[in-house]
């Protein structure tokens, strides 16, 4: 298309023509591209790892639960026996399989904690020591004495929060009261081996491990769990495997004894969190280019009201004023897209360069920050996605575009022989 | 003796070009409506934070025995076993100025069961008199009605409600470890149902009148854990504490009077966290405003060489017409500030009498145990308004350093021979 790459040329020999003046717009979006692609990769970094640290606190990515579990927390909602086998052959498939970091049972259950201080409200989750180890970021926060090994059976891992509220030491006794499988209140008598902290009260007051086998026996339950917690290789393939999981047991699904919870369903809050934040950080995106955009308005501007006289001559060439506007479009396009191409290359290339093992900003806030129930590392470690580039290239063209609109329309309504009367 | 035509000078150059003037202003005043409405969301997120944590239960400020926290062993009331005259608390307590209200509490861990189900809960005594005044816990009774004093009436959350699956008007057994070391357990009626939002509160509080929860733990009438004061402004409330506990002779007695800022740290942290990053705001978006005030500025001093060279020429020092450039950007600057202010004022209003909510769109969520509304509420902090209209004009002078330096630099004879 002889025409096209005209005006191709015939923009970039006018962009080149005021080298100063475009150099000073495209630095504006340059700076704006590069805080963008910053700004967006350290926030999807920061979301990844308050899902991870949320998924591996309770009940992973996906889990697979009874339908009345959620809100019951019961023992009676637990999964039965067929379910449990089902689901664990649906993780089978290659397409769920391939994103399946670990997978373990749980037997959550609602409970109260005492010791002779006093009494708690606990959860209690029943786990698989070696499996829960691999999956969970509890045994990572230890203080005191050790994990839930293979072999215990009266063990208890405890939160520091309940330690101090209910006067514990480690060794200390502390009785579990809980309703079992029977609907008969029961009583189960643990010792502390190990101590942890989170950072997060509501999970540091009442969480408390022990071993499946010793919940099984207590709650009368057997082998039987009322979780299967799933964790996945990135929180981007949940949906999906959500969608194969949900296909590969429609029928269990159908017949009410199963069902397949993302973490946006079952930490409803951290979902909220996650999603305001983005939206704060779009907020942002748009003033920032906004306050760039008026300044690429005002450029194409002036070099339109300062070349009336070459656009007269080109229209009384032939120009149509159409090709005017596509010519004044096509300059404003080609700044903001070499601009923002380079911003963002640039902002991936510094982000990547001195932030790739992590931002910290300890110097800002301190371990104890939490946000909808999980802890907010302070290092954040930026999360790069071919998603968020072409993202942020669209967006710059969508500005560089609605900028040059009301320059191209000026310059489409130049008046040919008023625009040539006079010598400037 | 008059300051010289520069200011004039400066001032009439803006009108040269209306259009570009007008839209470089147009930039800057929009930096100033991002600045201060961006910083007023963030303070109100802070705010609607220490409310609604504050508000809730806690109160803005607590009295406790010195023993009681962190375990909060249901021995250690205040005045320690022989307890305290709480009627003469309360009253010096409500006698100080700041104080809107104050209420005692007593706090016991227990099962509850409705005879078919059985959950833990964290049972809380209260003067419903009182407490009304100090937290919303009874205002967010949805079914039924607080606890009446000296009875066996139970208000229980709604989620617990749901778990144990009774409603108002049916019957709850409380066992509790009472302070004598026995096991107290009596039959209660559930008289309401509360709905906090908050699903740790919702599933686990149970709260019921003082006498009656006292008598379950075999504690004497003198004897609660827990003063609460609310204070409407919560940033009066370390102060009000200082004031209470000197007034109370708090350290010989035992006893400590603690802020929210004491009990929970981390907010207060956050509250300053978000101060900092005000100034990073203020900060990027001006920097982004400078390219285009710059280049505004050396577009305008472009077209005028030929006029800036015969000022020069007629011998006009090139300082003065610095002077000029600048003026002109301080001109422009002040205008903008003005359009801003004329922009955010009504916006603000706005969100200030009807912060729009975002309910639709986003559910509650939690900060720091928390429960945040999305309501996009601003807070008013004069001071903010007056630092991002000091950014804005340094702004415009720093961008304009540029191009009055090489204004300043034109050479008269090449530029008028017609260069």
């Amino acid at each position: 298309m002889a025409r096209s790459t005209t005006l191709i040329r015939l923009a970039s020999r006018n962009l080149r023509r005021y080298l100063r003046r475009t150099a000073l717009t495209a630095s504006a979006m340059i700076v704006g591209g590069a805080l963008m692609i910053f700004s967006l990769s350290l926030g999807d970094g920061g979301h990844e790892d308050w899902i991870e640290s949320g998924a591996r606190m309770g009940s992973g990515h996906l889990s697979v639960q009874a339908p009345g579990f959620k809100t019951s927390r019961k023992i009676e909602d637990r999964l039965s026996a067929a379910a449990r086998a089902g689901a664990e052959r649906a993780l089978q498939h290659p397409s769920v399989a391939r994103h399946v970091v670990t997978v373990v049972p749980q037997l959550a259950i609602g409970g109260l904690a005492s010791s002779p201080t006093g009494a708690r409200p606990a959860q209690i989750v029943g786990v698989d020591p070696i499996a829960e180890a691999a999956f969970s970021m509890l045994d990572d926060k230890l203080v005191e004495g050790r994990y839930l090994e293979p072999g215990d059976r009266l063990a208890a891992y405890v939160g520091a929060g309940m330690m101090e509220a209910l006067d514990l030491r480690l060794g200390s006794r502390l009785v579990l009261t809980a309703q079992d499988a029977d609907g008969e209140i029961s009583g189960q008598l643990v010792r502390v081996v190990g101590v942890f902290r989170s950072g997060v009260p509501e999970i540091d007051q009442t969480l408390v491990h022990i071993p499946l086998t010793t919940g099984g026996t207590w709650l009368h339950a057997g082998a039987d769990v009322t979780t299967i917690a799933i964790l996945l290789d990135r929180s981007r393939a949940v949906p999906a495997v959500q969608r194969a999981l949900e296909r590969e047991l429609t029928d269990q699904i159908a017949a009410g004894e199963l069902m397949v919870l993302s973490w946006r369903e079952s930490s409803p809050e951290l979902n909220a969190a996650v999603r305001i934040d983005d939206m704060g950080n779009y907020i942002w995106q748009g003033i920032m280019f906004g306050i760039i955009a008026l300044g690429i308005v005002n450029t194409v501007l002036m070099s339109v009201m300062y070349r009336k006289r070459e656009f007269g001559l080109l229209q009384a060439l032939g120009f149509t004023p159409r090709q005017t506007g596509g010519l004044v479009i096509t300059e404003g396009l080609a700044l903001t897209a070499v601009s923002g191409f380079i911003g963002i290359a640039l902002g991936l290339f510094l982000t990547w360069l001195f932030f790739r093992n992590g931002l910290d900003f300890s110097f800002t806030w301190d371990e104890n920050f939490t946000f909808s129930g999980v802890v907010v590392d302070p290092i954040i470690v930026p999360l790069f996605s071919v998603r968020r580039v072409m993202q942020s290239l669209v967006f710059i063209l969508l500005i560089g575009t609605l900028a040059s609109l009301y320059p191209a329309w000026r310059a489409m309504r130049i008046d040919v022989a008023e625009a040539m009367k006079f010598e400037r | 003796m008059r300051a010289g035509p520069w200011w004039t000078i400066g001032w009439r150059n803006l009108g040269r070009n209306r259009r570009r003037t007008l839209i470089t202003m147009g930039g800057l005043a929009f930096g100033y409506l991002a600045v201060v409405l961006l910083v007023a969301w963030m303070e109100g997120l802070t705010a609607e934070m220490i409310e609604s944590a504050t508000r809730t239960l806690t109160g803005q400020l607590q009295i406790h025995d010195d023993e009681y926290r962190p375990e909060r062993k249901i021995y250690d009331t205040i005045g320690g076993r022989d307890g305290a005259d709480v009627a003469a608390l309360l009253r010096s307590v409500d006698a100080d100025p700041v104080v809107a209200g104050a209420a005692p509490r007593v706090y016991a861990g227990g099962l509850v069961s409705s005879g078919a189900a059985t959950t833990a809960g964290m049972l809380m005594g209260i003067d419903p008199a009182r407490e009304v005044h100090v937290s919303n816990i009874l205002n967010a009774v949805v079914e039924g009605h607080p606890p009446r004093a000296e009875s066996h009436d139970i208000v229980i959350g709604l989620e617990m409600a749901r778990q144990l699956g009774v409603g108002v008007g049916e019957e709850l057994i409380l066992v509790v470890p009472a302070a004598d070391g026995s096991m107290g357990n009596d039959l209660y009626t559930v008289s309401g149902i509360f709905h906090s939002g908050l699903a740790e509160l919702d599933a686990v509080y149970a709260i019921m009148s003082l006498p009656a929860l006292q008598s379950l733990l075999a504690l004497d009438p003198g004897r609660v854990h827990e003063i609460a004061a609310s204070i409407n402004d919560p940033w009066l409330a370390p102060a009000a504490a200082d004031r209470i506990g000197t007034q109370l002779g708090a350290t010989a007695r035992g006893i400590e009077v603690e802020p929210w800022t004491r009990l929970r740290p981390e907010m207060l942290d956050y509250a300053q966290l978000v101060q900092a990053w005000n100034g990073v705001i203020i900060f990027i978006v001006f920097a982004i405003a400078i390219f285009g005030v710059a280049n505004t500025m050396l577009m305008a001093t472009f077209e005028r060489r030929r006029e800036i060279a015969v000022m020069l020429a007629l011998g006009t020092t090139p300082f003065a017409v610095v002077r000029s450039i600048l003026a002109e950007a301080l001109s422009l600057g002040a205008i903008s500030i003005g359009i801003g202010v004329v922009l955010t004022t009504p916006l603000f209003l706005w969100f200030y009498h009807a912060p729009p909510n975002l309910s639709w769109l986003y559910g509650d969520f939690t900060m720091l145990g928390a429960l945040i509304r999305p309501v996009l509420r601003v807070e008013w902090n004069p001071t903010v308004w007056v630092w991002s209209g000091v950014a804005l004009l340094l702004t415009a002078l720093v961008a304009a350093l540029y191009p009055a330096a090489r204004a300043a630099r034109i050479p008269p004879a090449d530029t008028l021979s017609g260069l």
